[in-house]
């Protein structure tokens, strides 16, 4: 855990002004005791990857980041405001200013490609028919899907799914985005390509992002900073680089994805 | 026998905790029908879904159930030569118990299964998180245009499902046991009151309320994976169906000191 100390004091970036702060969240699932005391902040700008493996809490701690899910104790604050004790109904507000691209994109299968895509904007009361139709088609481009507004999201296939996804999410140019595995599940190339599409995001719209995953080739990609996930508490925090040139054990294990309890059989 | 206490004492906290949660989930509809913007071409959707494509369920149900209690009340009363009262039966039972009930446990079934699956599925694939995640209140967007086009739908289904099911008595009783249509009509009319009336669709307006707070809340609470989907509408059909046949007896015992039976 020192080694871990360490570089923190000497990876991280200061943060500017934190678009947001996550104070030490503890969440109890069930018999789980899934976050401990998490802390972490996320300038205006910069792209947060959150490491960690499955079932570590990853997920958990996005849904707190948009008020998803209410934590034990701890706090989170969005541009200074703190979201923890704000009803559902105040939490819309807030939650205008994130989007989330969610595992399993969350597309509303009822609707079209377009009606998905246009769906954020008519709930901010839009209805100029083509206006919506012109950002539609112009947040599908971003996301290489030109073309693609009659399809059901059932008639996609998984990378294309995520994208529309994506589109989706920044069609109402949000200040924040929140990935939830955004490569899990596609093949590589796949996977690159909307490693890509974070990165194009993040430039040209500046939108700061956090993203979570267990895919270190997408860590190393995306992340301005890391974030390691591990016991309920960031065990990490600093540049990717920072993180590659550890040298504590347990993170370590993680990039090289070598697993302690069986290391004995090899 | 202390562990039959306990086991007891936690079903009936857990029954009380789903009592409450089935409240909560109704007093926040009511609140959002009053204080948010109503999202009609939702609501014309699930009516037409309740409402329009119910009806021949509803009315197959109510036909043949006037049909058959026609003939079987005339088996018997033709016995002490109480034919032309036929009618009378089977109209007063058609408004009172049959015609509601009937209808609710219908719609228990096509509606409530329907809304709780469909939710449900909504639940365990994100979809209800992303609405959240997008500013959309799920109660807004999901529970209130089901709860308004059922509370509108199942009174008028009630009303059709009697209105065919005394047509159909009258049918079997004068057209096919040959029971004189006028002593027939003048019975029925006799014993039928607006009292009867009022009973049906209050019936059909508080079972609207059971099935789709209900379903609502199986859906809104299913389980991940394909078990905890296809056990929302199982749960929500026979949790809605009970209630009704529960809550239906009741219900006629308060209803009928509102609006007594009789001349």
């Amino acid at each position: 855990m020192t080694g871990a100390v360490q570089e923190r004091a000497t990876g991280t970036r200061q943060a500017g002004a934190a678009l947001i702060s996550i104070r030490d969240l503890w969440k109890q699932l069930g018999e789980q005791q899934v976050l401990k005391g998490f802390d972490v902040d996320v300038a205006t700008g910069e792209t947060l990857v959150i490491l960690g493996r499955s079932g570590g809490g990853k997920s958990v701690l996005l849904k707190h980041i948009i008020g998803l899910m209410k934590p034990d104790r701890g706090d989170v604050l969005v541009e200074g405001e703190s979201i923890v004790a704000l009803s559902e109904r105040q939490l819309s507000r807030v939650r205008k200013k994130i989007a989330v691209l969610f595992q399993s994109a969350a597309l509303f299968d009822s609707m079209t490609v377009e009606e998905n895509i246009a769906f954020p904007l008519r709930e901010t009361g839009l209805k100029d028919q083509g206006e919506i139709d012109a950002r539609v088609a112009g947040a599908l481009e971003m996301v290489d899907l030109a073309g693609e507004q009659k399809k059901m999201p059932e008639k996609l296939s998984g990378g294309m799914r995520k994208r529309v996804g994506l589109a989706r999410a920044i069609v109402t140019e949000p200040r924040c985005i929140l990935y939830d595995e955004p490569t899990t599940g596609l093949d590589p190339i796949v996977a690159d390509s909307i490693n890509r599409l974070i990165r194009r995001l993040q430039k040209r719209l500046g939108i700061t992002s956090i993203v979570v995953t267990h895919d270190m080739k997408s860590a190393f990609h995306v992340g301005d900073q890391v974030a390691y996930l591990y016991d309920g508490r960031a065990y990490f925090k600093g540049t990717p680089e920072a993180l590659r040139a550890s040298s504590d054990p347990l993170i370590h294990d993680f990039i090289e994805g070598r697993s302690r309890e069986l290391s004995g059989d090899d | 026998m202390s562990d039959f206490i306990r086991l007891f004492g936690r079903n009936v906290l857990s029954f009380c905790a789903y009592l409450g949660q089935l409240l909560l989930l109704a007093i926040d509809t009511f609140r959002s029908i009053f204080t948010a913007p109503i999202r009609w071409k939702l609501f014309m959707k699930q009516l037409l879904e309740v409402g329009y494509r119910s009806q021949l369920v509803v009315l197959v149900t109510g036909g043949f159930t006037g049909a058959v209690f026609a003939a079987q009340t005339y088996f018997q009363f033709h016995r002490l030569q109480m034919d032309s009262a036929v009618g009378a039966v089977v109209s007063v039972s058609m408004f009172r118990e049959l015609g509601p009930v009937l209808t609710g446990l219908m719609l228990a079934g096509r509606v409530g299964a329907a809304m709780s699956a469909e939710i449900g599925t909504m639940k365990v694939t994100e979809q209800i998180d992303a609405l959240r995640a997008l500013g959309v209140y799920p109660v807004d967007y999901l529970v209130v245009p089901r709860v308004l086009a059922m509370m509108i739908s199942t009174p008028l289904l009630v009303a059709e499902c009697v209105g065919l099911g005394i047509l159909a008595g009258y049918f079997v009783g004068v057209v096919v046991l040959d029971i004189q249509g006028a002593y027939y009509l003048d019975y029925l009319l006799k014993f039928t009151g607006s009292r009867d009336i009022k009973m049906a669709l209050t019936k059909g307006f508080v079972f609207s309320l059971i099935i789709v707070f209900v379903s609502c809340h199986q859906g809104l609470n299913a389980k991940e994976g394909a078990v905890g989907v296809g056990r929302a509408p199982t749960e929500a059909v026979v949790i809605g169906s009970l209630s009704i046949l529960i809550i239906n007896f009741f219900l006629s015992l308060i209803l009928n000191a509102i609006f007594p039976a009789g001349l």
